[in-house]
């Protein structure tokens, strides 16, 4: 097993990243050394690192001895220059490094104007249930299910697919399109949007302030703000647009088994 | 040519709403072969309140349309491995023998299969698999499907920079909001919509911002009501349909499967009276004022607080984003 760090700022990756997952998941992950270091986002396109900062992300990186992996969240036409931005500052830097492409348009870009960056397919490219409620999981879960859709990710060059814990498992497969397969942990998110309570309580506007077009304070960067609901046992986290779970000890560990590479957050991040 | 796209779920609906300005129709059906027990709805709307009643049905309501097409859903955001061959299968016979114009697909695995069966070109990508930029438009172009369905959460230059020839685009027009992007929520309607609890909870959010997120969720939610003229006082596009027309826009949804006929026929009038005074040149402000004249709830109209596109007021967006 291989595994990826998540961080907010670049910097030393923790001797013992495994000791920031829940107590008792320890048990569940196998032992392996940390190659790679995940930086971006994979949610919301306002909270893209600035490509100025790339090359201190990519040294970090470099200096760790670890691969440098871009995260890119689903962006509208406003967000697809400014990921190329990121693109551009991220071949300049590191011409080999990898790039989580959430969104079909952005794995578009890569694919034709980026050739040496490979692309991994993100998480938000599973689609299934991560509700938090008692009832939500389905009665029976899955061994095997889209392959089709490996396989087409497969024929596109797509290097890897990625995903978090879900409630229903078989997405990442047998392995057999020679896809790597990376599973994010702690969190699986549950919703996400353009709406963002974080800025609208930072900046006082609407929550539909998207449509101004106007710069995000990136409050979200302050930290993920607990949530406490009364139809969820546990508690959630709102991280800027995007609330997300603590994933089951049960869907970790079918999950894992089907693993090549395990990408630890440091915290839940959009 | 811009059409009307209205909601249906039952064949006595079709008339009324081709008289209201309909030119075209969408609704879901559960196959017969999916089972309820246990497992998501087939089309992301409960079958018992929004569905058609069964191939029989939906075979009426394609000849009640008279020609205009009728769209059928099959817009789960994910299936059960197991389902996608039969749902594939289901798919080409609704639309070789029952007679849809096309499908609403979002599970990327589903429109995988129908390409295989030669069915792509058929195929009307759902807002939920959440295609948000013209470079997404290209990868489904590529892929064969004949529209995208542009999510709600798009701004206006967001959807005309989306435009990619060979592609027909449907935006959304009238009601039923979501307060997280569709295809990047991934819970479940069956135990009632989530986004209605969120917000409150929350730690480090001030209780002022929270009011105002809960005043927006209330105007995603229709309002919990109608006027007392039968109209919703949900989310409406409508003062955007200068812009739709002038873009070429192929299709604008009404939303709203399982409401009543009258909601239905009251949001197309509604949706028929905007169009006829942008095709003769009338802009927002009029647009605005015959709203108001035909539902009421002027005050709601004020700082855009119903508006899928609430820059139409609010103005244009600031580049400063990117």
């Amino acid at each position: 097993m291989e595994y990826g760090w998540r961080a907010r700022e670049p910097g030393a990756v923790p001797q013992d990243p495994w000791a920031w997952c829940p107590r008792g998941w320890e048990r569940a992950l196998p032992p392996g050394r940390v190659t790679a270091l995940y930086f971006g986002s994979e949610f919301c396109q306002d909270a893209l690192p600035l490509p100025e900062r790339v090359g201190d992300w990519v040294e970090s990186a470099r200096d760790q001895d670890l691969v440098p992996v871009l995260l890119t969240p689903l962006v509208t036409s406003r967000g697809v220059p400014r990921v190329v931005r990121l693109l551009e500052a991220l071949a300049g830097a590191a011409p080999r490094a990898e790039v989580v492409c959430n969104d079909v348009g952005v794995l578009r870009v890569v694919r034709s104007r980026f050739s040496g960056l490979r692309p991994r397919a993100g998480r938000v490219w599973n689609r299934a249930l991560r509700d938090p409620r008692p009832g939500a999981r389905p009665p029976n879960g899955e061994a095997d299910r889209a392959r089709r859709l490996r396989r087409f990710l497969a024929d596109m060059g797509v290097r890897a697919i990625e995903t978090d814990p879900d409630l229903v498992g078989g997405f990442l497969g047998a392995g057999g399109e020679g896809l790597e397969r990376t599973l994010h942990l702690p969190f699986a998110f549950v919703a996400s949007g353009r709406n963002c309570l974080v800025r609208a309580d930072e900046g006082g506007g609407p929550p539909d302030d998207w449509v101004s077009g106007g710069p995000c304070g990136a409050a979200c960067c302050k930290g993920a703000r607990r949530i406490l609901r009364s139809d969820v046992p546990g508690p959630l986290w709102r991280a800027g647009n995007t609330l997300f779970r603590e994933a089951a000890e049960e869907d970790v560990r079918r999950d894992v088994v089907r693993a090549d590479r395990v990408v630890l957050h440091e915290e839940p991040l959009p | 040519m811009t059409a009307i796209l209205a909601p249906v779920r039952h064949p006595d609906e079709v008339a009324p709403l081709l008289s209201a300005g309909a030119r075209e129709f969408y609704c879901g059906i559960t196959p017969p072969f999916w089972s309820l027990e246990g497992r998501e709805w087939a089309n992301r709307r409960d079958p018992r309140s929004a569905g058609v009643g069964g191939e029989g049905a939906l075979r009426r309501v394609v000849e009640e349309a008279r020609g205009s097409p009728v769209y059928v859903t099959l817009n789960a955001p994910w299936y059960p491995g197991d389902a996608v061959e039969a749902l594939a299968a289901y798919g080409s016979h609704l639309l070789e023998e029952v007679g849809a114009a096309a499908l609403i697909v979002s599970d990327l695995e589903l429109l995988l299969a129908l390409a295989e069966w030669g069915l792509a070109h058929r195929v009307h990508l759902s807002s939920v698999a959440a295609c948000t930029n013209s470079e997404a438009v290209r990868f489904f172009r590529d892929l064969g499907v004949r529209r995208v369905i542009l999510p709600r959460h798009l701004a206006l230059d967001e959807i005309g920079a989306a435009r990619v020839p060979g592609v027909e685009l449907e935006v959304f027009l009238l009601n039923d909001g979501c307060v997280f992007e569709e295809g990047l929520c991934a819970t479940t309607h069956r135990l009632g919509p989530f986004c209605l609890g969120d917000g409150p909870g929350t730690e480090g959010v001030g209780a002022e911002a929270v009011d105002r997120y809960e005043f927006w969720k209330w105007t995603r939610n229709n309002c919990g009501c109608r006027t007392n003229r039968g109209i919703p006082l949900g989310p409406c596009g409508l003062c955007a349909l200068p812009r739709f027309l002038g873009w070429g826009i192929e299709s604008l949804k009404v939303v709203g499967r399982e409401a009543s006929l009258p909601r239905k026929v009251g949001s197309v009038r509604l949706a028929a009276r905007g169009m006829e005074i942008a095709r003769s040149g009338g802009g927002p402000e009029e647009i605005r004022e015959a709203v108001i004249g035909m539902r009421g709830a002027a005050g709601l109209c004020e700082g855009g607080r119903l508006c899928y596109y609430p820059e139409v007021w609010r103005g244009e967006p600031r580049r400063a984003a990117c």
